[in-house]
């Protein structure tokens, strides 16, 4: 195995995992796949997906401007793979977004309907203008490959220098209006993070952060390919960031200090230390490092310092994305485990995109060489299904589909099934027994009405307080307590013997021996039978009924008391047929007495009743007994 | 007409006459709320709600139907805005569901239907079908108390300054929504702080839209800068490169 291969079963298995996600999110909504509430619409998926996504793809604009702007040839190398970054993190950034939305399938609205007052509105002209501007930046790559197509491609490349300079402005644009949303927020927001030059701290981190991701980027597919890191460029995109990176930080304190907020920054709340931890994170670590010489020229050091920047970027915008304003709303807020793999899943997905057209296409001055497709390799034998995989592409292909189908089928069984969950049942106002003492009512949900004594219960419950000992509603489909949770006896079988009662000293106070013969394992069927004691307590012929010591439940109980002789009766006596029929002993509820226990019901006021939670039909029967 | 209503904490009784009226006028299905949030009463099928706070206070939560709302200046496809009656109302066939007015709203108004499949954002419209045809919305007209009474905006703070110096002591000399964020066309009476409705105690005067637009109106300016700004640095580049090389060359002519 190699790493390039390793790497990829990873990414595949995070994607399968996201697949899910994404799949039972458009099925059970948002509110089943998302910690989210009413007071934290926006989490992890906003902060990561798109406030983060959009500022990790600004190496783009960072590159071309100054390539080809600045004229700077040396980093010819780096335009290409910064320039795709830029294009699939932008792709990326509107595909997790389609998670996001409530209404997806209505992206196109803004195109439609105006609203420029909103700054989403810009940042969503400018994601849309912008990723058109880098596809039309970018095909000329693939075009490459195919002659027929020379005409278009020599066409873009007249205009080549046109759109690097429009993507520079759109960028600009989009990158500081990410920081204008959360300037109609003061009173959400954070102090440490509100700021009204949020725009403009937006704007210097996103070129500090586009730097050090093209760096990260290149350092990590060099590794990933074995190939000689691109060291220099990488120590004078590192010097560059020192500076941005120093101005961010001055503008940053400046900012804090002018606002009157820097006590703010010691005073030992969890947003402080977040605060500090950020502010190491993303700026002193990284100044640190690459101000150092002999740091700045090894490829470890570079790759930690380039990660640092992209972990702490990305930590700045998931703070200002929603992270921190917990304290205003004073909800709890932390991303589930499937919105954090959603989003992992999305880059994933881009990262194999990347990686596919890395080794399809001419990104870099010699491409690497595809190490599954190498035609002296062996084919290589599965050991678990004892076949020979063919060529090695093949196997890798087989090996890929398996990880993403598996970890698919695991994410499906995970899912948590909190479309019932989420739910909870509305909380009621109570009344006194709705005005009623006997309620005619379907006790075990079995659709049988019963005549229910309310106020009987409450007083022999214990008044006012007792109403939880019915009325919980803290189980999903709960709206009392059916009959039978109390009145077992009445339904199911019960124990009539009571063990310790006669053993103990304070009961019947009996020695063992007087119930077990000695010498003899003390079981139950060698223990004494009930009714040689108590003689009187068995009907003749019936000393044997009580088997185990269990007996039927009272309904049964009752039934084959009095029902067998009552049939018997029935059939014997003239003109008592109807000793038979349930009614002669089942009093029912007269009819206008029953209209008017069941008319309650439906004047109350629809806020007023327990309703179950919304869910199928269908299946809401089939948990009814 | 500037459509408003006045709510007049010391009158409420907490009988929830006005919520039952809300549900039932806007025909909303019956409550649903999710676990690990706080409960304000409001939701996506609750438009209003009554909070109760101690010593029999019962305070009246509803959308507060701002003179210059933050949720509908952020609404990237304008779903959300204030009509010329003073209600501020929603278009589902707008929205796409971007949520950033709930971020936007300082009292947290707008909910959303989390458990559905298709979801939407949903508020108080200040009854706005009946608003229309000259009626009052039904939560006012089902108050048995006045404690929630409907009128012009501008009698209503009349009205609201009247009660504060008819009764001296019983109010705190303040018309809630008279000025906070602009103005709102829901007002407050009240004896006791009601800091508590939105997110922050104090919100200050300043209309929320105008944090923004600074920052919007300078769009273009930004745009046509940046522009600009790189074709003045290419073209010294290149000049600077230009004159590189014909110094070289010229160097190069001398040394031959």
């Amino acid at each position: 195995m190699n790493r390039v291969q390793n790497t990829k079963l990873i990414l595949w298995l995070i994607v399968g995992f996201a697949a899910a996600v994404g799949l039972s999110r458009f099925i059970y909504g948002l509110g089943a796949m998302t910690n989210l509430t009413d007071s934290t619409p926006w989490g992890f998926w906003i902060g990561f997906d798109v406030m983060a996504g959009v500022a990790l793809a600004g190496g783009g604009f960072v590159i071309t401007a100054i390539f080809y702007m600045m004229k700077r040839d040396e980093f010819h190398h780096l335009v290409k793979p910064a320039v795709l970054t830029a294009f699939l993190g932008y792709l990326a950034v509107i595909f997790g977004l389609l998670f996001d939305l409530g209404l997806p399938w209505n992206i196109w609205h803004m195109i439609i309907f105006w609203n420029p007052h909103s700054p989403l509105f810009e940042v969503g002209w400018c994601v849309m203008l912008y990723t058109t501007v880098l596809l039309l930046e970018f095909s000329p790559v693939p075009l490459e490959k195919f002659s027929r197509y020379a005409k278009i491609r020599s066409f873009l490349m007249k205009f080549r220098f046109l759109f690097v300079l429009l993507g520079i402005m759109l960028s600009t644009l989009h990158q500081s209006s990410l920081g204008s949303l959360f300037l109609i927020m003061p009173f959400r927001l954070h102090p440490l993070w509100y700021s009204d030059i949020l725009p403009i701290l937006f704007f210097i981190s996103a070129i500090a952060l586009g730097l050090m991701m093209v760096s990260f980027e290149s350092l990590a597919t060099h590794w990933l390919y074995r190939r000689q890191p691109e060291t220099k460029l990488v120590a004078k995109l590192g010097r560059a960031a020192v500076w941005v990176l120093a101005i961010y930080f001055a503008v940053k304190m400046a900012d804090i200090f002018i606002s009157g907020e820097f006590s703010m920054i010691f005073d030992g709340t969890w947003e402080s230390n977040l605060f500090i931890a950020e502010m190491l994170i993303s700026v002193v670590i990284p100044i640190i490092i690459f101000s150092v010489n002999h740091l700045r020229t090894s490829p470890g050091w570079q790759g930690l310092a380039s990660f640092s920047v992209v972990f702490g970027m990305v930590l700045n915008r998931i703070n200002v994305g929603g992270f921190t304003m917990l304290r205003a709303t004073g909800d709890s807020y932390f991303p589930s485990w499937t919105e954090i793999s959603l989003s992992f899943g999305v880059v994933s997905f881009v990262a194999l995109v990347f990686l596919y057209i890395i080794e399809k296409f001419h990104i870099w001055e010699k491409p690497p060489e595809y190490p599954e497709a190498d035609p002296y390799t062996q084919p290589s034998f599965d050991y678990s299904s004892r076949v020979w995989l063919g060529s090695p592409r093949i196997a890798a292909l087989t090996k890929y589909s398996l990880v993403f189908i598996l970890s698919f089928a695991f994410g499906i069984a995970l899912i948590p099934d909190r479309h019932l969950q989420s739910k909870g049942v509305e909380e009621v106002i109570a009344k006194k027994a709705r005005g009623e003492e006997l309620l005619y009512i379907d006790g075990n949900h079995d659709g049988f009405g019963v005549s229910f004594n309310h106020q009987h219960h409450i007083d022999s419950l214990g008044c006012k307080d007792s109403c939880a000992a019915c009325h919980h509603m803290n189980k999903p489909l709960d709206k009392n307590t059916g009959c039978w949770e109390c009145h077992r006896k009445m339904y199911s079988q019960s124990d009539i013997f009571q063990h310790d009662w006669h053993a103990s000293e304070k009961g019947a106070d009996i020695a063992c021996g007087k119930c077990h013969p000695e010498n003899e394992r003390r079981l139950v069927s060698t223990a004494r039978k009930c009714y040689e004691c108590h003689p009187d307590m068995f009907a003749v012929g019936t000393e044997n009924t009580a088997v185990n010591y269990l007996v039927d439940s009272y309904t049964d109980a009752l039934h084959q008391q009095c029902v067998s002789c009552h049939k018997e009766k029935a059939l014997i006596l003239p003109e008592k047929e109807h000793l038979a029929d349930c009614a002669t002993c089942h009093e029912s509820v007269p009819p206008e007495h029953l209209n008017e226990l069941l008319k309650w019901y439906d004047e109350q006021p629809s806020y007023n009743r327990v309703i179950l939670p919304k869910i199928k039909p269908d299946s809401s029967e089939n948990k009814s007994l | 007409m500037r459509a408003a209503i006045l709510t007049d904490v010391t009158k409420c009784i907490g009988c929830l006459k006005c919520v039952s009226a809300c549900k039932i006028t806007n025909k909303l299905e019956p409550d649903t709320p999710r676990v690990w949030q706080k409960n304000d009463g409001l939701s996506a099928e609750n438009w209003t709600s009554i909070i109760k706070k101690p010593e029999n206070h019962y305070i009246r939560k509803q959308c507060r139907h701002c003179l210059e709302p933050a949720c509908a200046s952020v609404c990237p496809v304008g779903a959300l805005h204030k009509t010329a009656e003073g209600a501020v109302i929603y278009d589902k066939n707008k929205c796409l569901g971007c949520r950033y007015c709930m971020m936007a709203c300082p009292y947290g108004i707008p909910r959303y239907d989390w458990d559905e499949p298709v979801p939407y954002v949903s508020k108080c419209i200040l009854c706005y079908d009946k608003l229309k045809i000259g009626q009052q919305p039904a939560c006012t007209e089902a108050c048995p108390e006045q404690a929630t009474i409907f009128g012009e905006r501008e009698e209503l703070i009349k009205l609201a300054h009247q009660r504060i110096a008819d009764n001296p002591g019983k109010y705190m000399d303040k018309v809630w929504g008279e000025h906070e964020i602009g103005g709102t066309s829901v007002l407050y009476l009240s004896n006791i702080d009601l800091g508590f409705l939105s997110y922050q105690k104090t919100l200050g005067t300043k209309p929320l839209p105008q944090t923004t637009a600074p920052a919007m109106k300078s769009v273009p300016y930004a745009f046509a800068g940046m522009g600009a700004a790189m074709l003045g640095l290419n073209w010294i580049v290149r000049r600077r490169q230009e004159l590189g090389k014909k110094q070289d060359e010229k160097k190069e002519s001398s040394n031959e």
